[in-house]
């Protein structure tokens, strides 16, 4: 073991001695530079390891031979060796990523870089309090000088604002340091903490005015203009190191000096990190500028952190784990984003665009993104679950509550800027200039964040247990993503395939009817892949995230191990749906909905969790506290996937634009993850009583039928062929929240029926429209007809799946109609049941008009030429077909089986079969026979018209009658468009975009509030001075004025 | 701690300093005239910080003095402080001039002085 | 196999029977209408001349196979429909094949021969057909609200959607027809009968009176035909739903014919005294009083 001192002593050397190179000799310096900060990381991870491996006790270092109070002594500890790693390889990437600005400068700019990364290791061992002032002081001046590294107007503005707040930071720190010498003659910290409790009052204002000057440190809002200022101003790589390094530094001195604190102050500090988190990530809403973005990010995060010391109290033992996770990630993040943003060199988040000319880059982009806001498999995940059980099991609901709006702002503005740069034309942007000395700190700190994930994952006791291979077939899929389309969808396929095989033995109950749906499902829906050409960068390794996420969600045992692959599914849908052309917005709305669904469903499982022994998915059956609130939290989470009325607009958009396999994927199987989430919690936790009396499910069941009538009916006014089928979706859904709802044995077959034929017709039909709309290039049905006569396949598919969606007997959608009228009546629903029907009644509109406005009617003079569907997007739809057939016939092959398995839960009130005949309490009905007698009928009839009518001819498309002319011009003699103007006229005005223009509204006031509070930032020096000031004279009145 | 002595007067107008450097960094709009009050603030804080390491009628802790080599706790006032404000002083040396030379950077860029006109960077 | 042989001669007994009655059903209404308003009108025999007249015309042609099979997917719904209903209570040779299916499957399965026609006419291209289909459907949902709400409390009132047990719950006298017995049900019921009927005020869908729209506009010949002969089975086999449901059903043919006129004639006087609407505003009117009173038969069955 090297000993820690030889961290200060080598940096310090270098840093003089570099003080004696010339202006030529600046390559030495630098590499002299970047060894010295190799070297010292390699001390600090070699006790890191010694901790963490060897179990060794903490050292101290005592200066000049004297123990304290008669010397300065530092500690290096488990937490020290992990923070001065940090630091150091922060320092040391840093200094890498800086190679080329720093040898411009010369040994000046070595010699500041070295004193800023010293003080901040000598801040964080130090266990003396004046020592801590005096670092500090080192830092800061060192930091002044590094962001003038590059002088021009902003910088220097933004470093003297910044010399001015630090100032007088520092001046408060040195009076409150002095005082607390004053009434205990000591210096050192752990003295302090000894003497804690002889504290009087005039000593507890000296702790206020050193722990309020770190705080300040902290960057909290609204104190914080000049730090924003300086992230924007200084050059990217100053500005990493003072997000990763210096913001790393000041939140360990919190945590070293937090004991200081009383219970009363560090409530108070939680308030402040939270207004901070939750207000700075407001203000970032509307900031265009990436670096200063950034910058908000960086005080959100910091001002999380600060939350989770001053909630200390309630964390126990956690809080360095969930500290420490959230802190990590944001260090590794933070720093690679800006490094980023150094590399792409834009000042408009939109023309971040340009990035996609670099995959590599974009793809670190994305990781940062997602390691930022808490995505599995990256820390910050396990640290928020961890954080929000922790809270709930305290009863602190507030801050629960404050924590995820705060990170769902984060989310907002982050997951738009990763759209633009995901989406963003970027064809007239010049490519930027890659070095590999810049972009090697960004991968290294990108793969650092997935063993940083493997590895909290590893020491959570709940996260260790989630199956995690899935995922990581998935992510190998990034590393084969130069191979041909074909191979890799063969791969998939496979791997679908073997998986499914090998998880079909295990699989029970409704897991067995999802694990279908959602896994041949999958394989069903890639073989439409075979269709696309090239290498379709991109789409496998997350096509099979999201279907990795599925599976977890069935295999998870734990409600860790549930909320983890949600959370994978909606990232991995995420990038499919984003794929489409049009898709950016949509796909934004779709997260910000998705995140704000697991955050409600995140509380709602921690609010589960309170008191149990364990996390097993059981222990949802036996919630202890509020079990109506977490009734009504997790339903209302899985209803945003299932897009039921209220939360459905990101639906139509997001599967309407996405490619034409992908819309089945999402549409077809994706929503059934939220299905499957309300059948595991209306199982485990039965009903809930709002109030003692209002039932939540009988709520639950009005708003599926409503989401059945408006889903159909916006679906029959749409234009867009897909985004009909899409509203068409949230309609359907709306029948199985229904039929769930009902509760009995026949509401839960219909509507678990419905899932499986739903995500058959469904997909049938999105691969058949998109099979069209691939070969036509317009979703505008108006602008299509006719096309019968050129894609009679794809023609006679949509046919299937709009009897199959109508419920039209004699196939097989209509026995999901016939189980309702029977369920209905047992539960005596009427109304809720009429609307249901009403609703079934206008799926006849918009099916008839999709295949009408499509296929038949007149054929467009351009689409005389198209061809018929590309095969490999027909051969999927015909083993659909297939099946379907089967079901119409041989119903109970599939009613059957689901009876079977909702008989445990609701037994009686089923069917009885005898061969395919099935009776009820109120009704009967026979598939097999109907099929029989259509048929029969329906040969005879046409036998009977063929000869009356042979040898018909066939005649041209314009041979009509209309008025004694022919109308040579399809697109006049097309009734298409406004299809059904009347009914618009009758009932539109159910269909006004309230829902979306609520939701609008909401997102505005959002904005308008972020930008109102940023005018505070005003840009003057002094004015952020007074936010200082003023800032203490509150906090200092909340503290003590008992406010 | 008496009225009228020494450390309680000096321990006084180190707070008065301070104030008023702190009225001036508030209040001022020329740079060079915050910057002073910058050092105000500073020297006020000095000032507090040696006298509250006064000890009356006890002598400064040099110890080449010949009567001190003996007993000396008793005939020393508090050492501490006196050690730290040299550092302090020191560290406010650095950070003053630091602010001078952005002064004179701020200067060469706008060619005037007023903080109010540094606000390119807001929001 | 014997029985399903039996089975089948009965049913296209029962076929003839109907198609027969529905002919000169609609040909006495026309009939009856003309000398309403004062005209000599058509012999009652009119609709067998025009069966024949279209079914030997020899121009023959076809826009495409959907079109080519939409009549026979209509006159399947219409036949269908005839014979999964009890047509004559207590007569298991006239039960015909009611065995596959209750009332719901009934409701359901009139739509088959709609849509299936909806998609012939329009492989046509004609744009009146696509017309009269959105003008058709558009009425349809409409009407279905008050027919389903009605249906529901019978089904409630009955607690049963077998159409037999609801006949048999009718029987031993006319007090015992729901009719009197669920008035509200019956009035929601028999106003959504009118738009079934397609009718004036809701005949805008087919509009016969002056310009051919609707679905038929391009059909003509063996084609017209078939519809034609729908047109004689469809409506009697709605009717004889309806004299199920509502009025006692019917123990012999007699009954049933008398009972079905007079349940027809009603929306023919509705038809005769009241102008058309259009399809707005008949989407308006159903989700008026209707509605009102199918909500109202709901919560009456319920509750008392």
């Amino acid at each position: 073991m090297v000993a820690p001192i030889y961290i200060i002593a080598t940096l310090l050397g270098v840093a003089f001695a570099l003080g004696l190179f010339g202006k030529k000799m600046n390559s030495m310096a630098g590499l002299l530079s970047v060894v010295a900060l190799g070297f010292a990381s390699f001390i600090s991870l070699e006790w890191l390891a010694g901790f963490w491996l060897y179990d060794r006790a903490a050292e101290y270092i005592y200066t000049a031979g004297f123990k304290p109070p008669f010397s300065i002594n530092l500690l290096m500890g488990k937490d020290e060796a992990l923070f001065t790693s940090l630091i150091n390889i922060a320092g040391f990437f840093g200094t890498v990523y800086l190679w080329d600005k720093l040898k411009k400068i010369g040994s000046n700019g070595y010699v500041t870089l070295m004193g800023m990364i010293l003080g901040l290791n000598v801040i964080i061992m130090t266990r003396d309090l004046f020592n801590l002032f005096v670092f500090l002081e080192i830092s800061s001046i060192a930091t002044a000088g590094l962001i003038i590294f590059s002088q021009n107007l902003k910088t220097i503005a933004a470093g003297f604002k910044y010399m001015l707040a630090t100032g007088i930071i520092s001046g408060i720190l040195l009076l409150g340091i002095i005082f607390m010498y004053y009434f205990t003659g000591t210096l050192n910290i752990d003295d302090f903490l000894a003497v804690h409790s002889l504290a009087v009052k005039g000593f507890g204002v000296a702790v206020f005015f050193v722990l309020i000057s770190i705080v300040l440190e902290l960057k909290p809002f609204p104190a914080n203009g000049w730090g924003l200022d300086v992230y924007e101003s200084a050059d990217s790589g100053i500005a990493a190191m003072i997000s990763a390094g210096t913001a790393t530094a000041s939140f360990f001195v919190m945590y070293k000096l937090l004991p200081l604190g009383t219970p009363q102050f560090h409530m108070v500090l939680a308030g402040i990190g939270l207004a901070t988190f939750i207000g700075s990530n407001l203000m970032g809403l509307k900031q265009t500028n990436p670096n200063r973005l950034l910058g908000y990010s960086s005080i959100g995060q910091v001002g999380l952190l600060v939350t989770i010391l001053g909630l200390s109290e309630f964390l126990g033992e956690r809080t360095t784990f969930i500290a420490y996770s959230i802190l990590i990630s944001h260090f590794l993040a933070k720093a690679g984003l800006f490094w980023i943003s150094g590399i792409v060199k834009r000042s408009e988040i939109k023309e971040w665009a340009v990035l996609r000319n670099n995959r590599l880059l974009l793809i670190l982009f994305g990781v940062f993104i997602f390691t930022l806001i808490g995505f599995p498999p990256f820390p910050s995940f396990f640290g928020k679950w961890d954080l929000v059980l922790n809270m709930a099991s305290n009863n602190q609901y507030f801050w629960i509550v404050g924590i995820l709006i705060g990170s769902l702002l984060e989310g907002v503005y982050l997951f738009r800027w990763l759209g633009y740069a995901l989406k963003l034309d970027n064809a007239e942007m010049p490519a930027f200039e890659v070095k590999w000395n810049k972009v090697l700190p960004i991968a290294v700190f990108g793969a650092a964040t997935f063993v940083v994930g493997y590895f909290v994952s590893s020491i959570h006791p709940y996260a260790k247990i989630i199956n995690y291979i899935p995922l990581a077939v998935a992510l190998a899929f990034v590393l084969i993503d130069f191979l041909p389309v074909y191979v890799k969808n063969t791969l998939a396929i496979l791997a679908m395939a073997y998986y499914y095989y090998y998880l079909y033995p295990t699989l029970s109950s409704f897991g067995a009817v999802f694990g279908a749906i959602f896994m041949v499902g999958g394989i069903v829906t890639l073989i439409a892949g075979y269709a696309f050409k090239g290498q379709r960068r991109g789409f496998y390794p997350f096509a099979l995230m999201m279907f990795a996420g599925l599976i977890g969600l069935i295999e998870a045992k734990t409600t860790l191990g549930f909320f983890y692959a949600w959370e994978v599914m909606t990232v991995g849908s995420y990038f499919l749906i984003i794929r489409g052309k049009k898709s950016m917005p949509h796909a934004l709305s779709y997260m910000l909905f998705s995140m704000g669904g697991a955050y409600l469903m995140l509380a709602g499982f921690a609010i589960a969790s309170v008191g149990q022994f364990n996390l097993d998915m059981s222990t949802l059956s036996h919630v202890l506290v509020h079990p109506t609130w977490v009734f009504i939290l997790l339903a209302v989470g899985f209803l945003t996937k299932t897009a039921s009325l209220g939360l459905h607009i990101w639906l139509p958009g997001a599967h309407a634009e996405a490619e034409t396999d992908v819309s089945p994927m999402v549409s077809a199987i994706l929503l059934k993850a939220g299905v499957f989430g309300l059948v595991t919690l209306f199982l485990a936790m039965g009903d809930q009583l709002i109030g003692g009396d209002v039932s939540v499910i009988y709520l639950l069941g009005w708003l599926g039928a409503i989401t059945a009538v408006m889903g159909n009916l916006m679906a029959a006014f749409q234009e867009d062929a897909k985004r009909l089928l899409a509203y068409s979706s949230v309609g359907v859904l709306g029948y199985i929240l229904f039929g769930l709802s009902l509760m009995s044995h026949l509401g839960w077959l219909s509507a678990v029926s419905i899932s499986v034929t739903h995500f058959m017709f469904k997909s049938l039909l999105f691969l058949a429209i998109g099979g069209v709309v691939w070969r036509v290039k317009t979703k505008e049905m108006y602008r299509m007809g006719g096309l019968i006569k050129r894609m009679p396949f794809s023609f006679f598919s949509v046919l299937i799946g709009i009897i199959v969606l109508a419920g039209l007997p004699p196939l097989s959608g209509f026995s999901g109609k016939w189980i309702f009228y029977n369920a209905v009546m047992a539960k005596e629903w009427y109304l809720q049941g009429a609307l249901i029907f009403f609703s079934g009644m206008i799926a006849f509109l918009y099916t008839f008009r999709l295949i009408h406005s499509v296929f038949l009617g007149q054929l467009k003079d351009e689409h005389r030429e198209v061809k018929e569907a590309p095969f490999w997007i027909l051969v999927p739809q015909y083993m659909i077909i297939g099946v379907l057939l089967y079901f119409s016939a041989i119903p109970n092959s599939l009613l059957k089986p689901i009876g079977k398995i909702i008989s445990p839960y609701f037994p009686t009130g089923g069917l009885e079969w005898t061969g395919q005949h099935a009776v009820s309490t109120y009704g009967y009905w026979n598939g097999l026979v109907i099929f029989y007698i259509v048929i029969a009928i329906f040969v005879t009839v046409l036998v009977w018209l063929i000869i009356n009518n042979r040898k018909a001819q066939k005649v041209k498309q314009f041979n009509i009658v209309f008025a004694a002319e022919r109308p040579f011009k399809p697109e006049t003699s097309h009734y298409a468009y406004n299809f059904y103007a009347h009914y618009r006229k009758a009932i539109g005005i159910l269909v006004e975009p309230k829902i979306t223009g609520w939701w609008e509204g909401v997102a505005e006031w959002a904005h308008a509030m972020g930008d109102k509070f940023r005018k505070i930032y005003n840009g003057n020096g002094q004015s952020y001075l007074i936010h200082i000031m003023a800032f203490i004279v509150i906090i200092y009145l909340i503290s003590f004025g008992g406010f | 701690m008496q009225l009228f002595s020494i450390e309680y007067i000096s321990l006084v107008v180190g707070f008065l300093i301070l104030l008023i450097g702190i009225w001036g960094i508030l209040t001022r709009k020329n740079i060079l005239k915050m910057v002073i009050g910058f050092s105000l603030f500073d020297t006020g804080t000095h000032i507090i910080i040696v006298a509250l390491g006064y000890v009356r009628n006890k002598t400064a802790p040099i110890l080449d003095q010949a009567n001190l080599q003996t007993n000396t706790a008793q005939k020393i006032v508090d050492p501490v402080p006196q050690a730290l404000v040299l550092t302090a002083i020191v560290i406010g040396l650095g950070v003053t001039a630091l602010m001078l030379v952005y002064a004179m950077k701020l200067h060469n860029e706008k060619k005037t002085l007023n903080i109010e006109k540094y606000n390119d960077l807001k929001w | 196999m014997g029985t399903i042989v039996t089975k089948i001669l009965y049913a296209l007994l029962t076929l003839f029977i109907v198609t027969n009655y529905g002919l000169i059903l609609s040909g006495v209404v026309r009939k009856i209408g003309a000398r309403v308003g004062r005209r000599h009108g058509i012999r009652f025999y009119q609709p067998y001349i025009d069966l024949i007249k279209n079914y030997t015309f020899r121009t023959r042609i076809t826009h495409g196979i959907m079109y080519y099979i939409g009549p026979v997917f209509r006159l399947t719904g219409g036949i269908g429909l005839l014979l999964f209903l009890p047509v004559i209570y207590g007569s298991p040779v006239f039960d015909n094949f009611s065995f596959a299916g209750d009332l719901t499957f009934v409701l359901y399965f009139q739509f088959f021969g709609v849509l299936g026609m909806a998609l012939g006419a329009g492989e046509s291209g004609h744009p009146y057909s696509a017309l009269g289909v959105s003008r058709g459907l558009a009425q349809t949902t409409a009407m279905e609200l008050p027919l389903t709400l009605g249906v529901l409390a019978l089904a409630v009132q009955y607690h049963t959607l077998n159409i037999h047990e609801i006949v048999a719950a009718q029987q031993g006298s006319i007090l015992h027809w729901t009719l009197f017995t669920n008035p509200l049900a019956a009035i929601a019921m028999m106003l959504s009968f009118l738009a079934m009927m397609g009718r004036s005020p809701f005949d805008v869908v087919l509009a016969p009176q002056e310009i051919p729209i609707g679905p038929p506009t391009e059909y003509h010949s063996a084609l017209l035909g078939v519809l034609q002969l729908n047109r004689a089975i469809f409506p009697a086999a709605k009717l004889i739903l309806f004299m199920n449901l509502l009025f006692g059903g019917a123990t012999n043919w007699g009954e049933l014919v008398i009972k079905t006129f007079f349940i027809y004639m009603w929306s023919v006087f509705v038809g005769i005294a009241y102008p058309r609407f259009r399809v707005d505003q008949s989407v308006r009117w159903y989700f008026g009083i209707p509605l009102l009173i199918g909500v109202a038969a709901i919560l009456v069955v319920k509750y008392f």
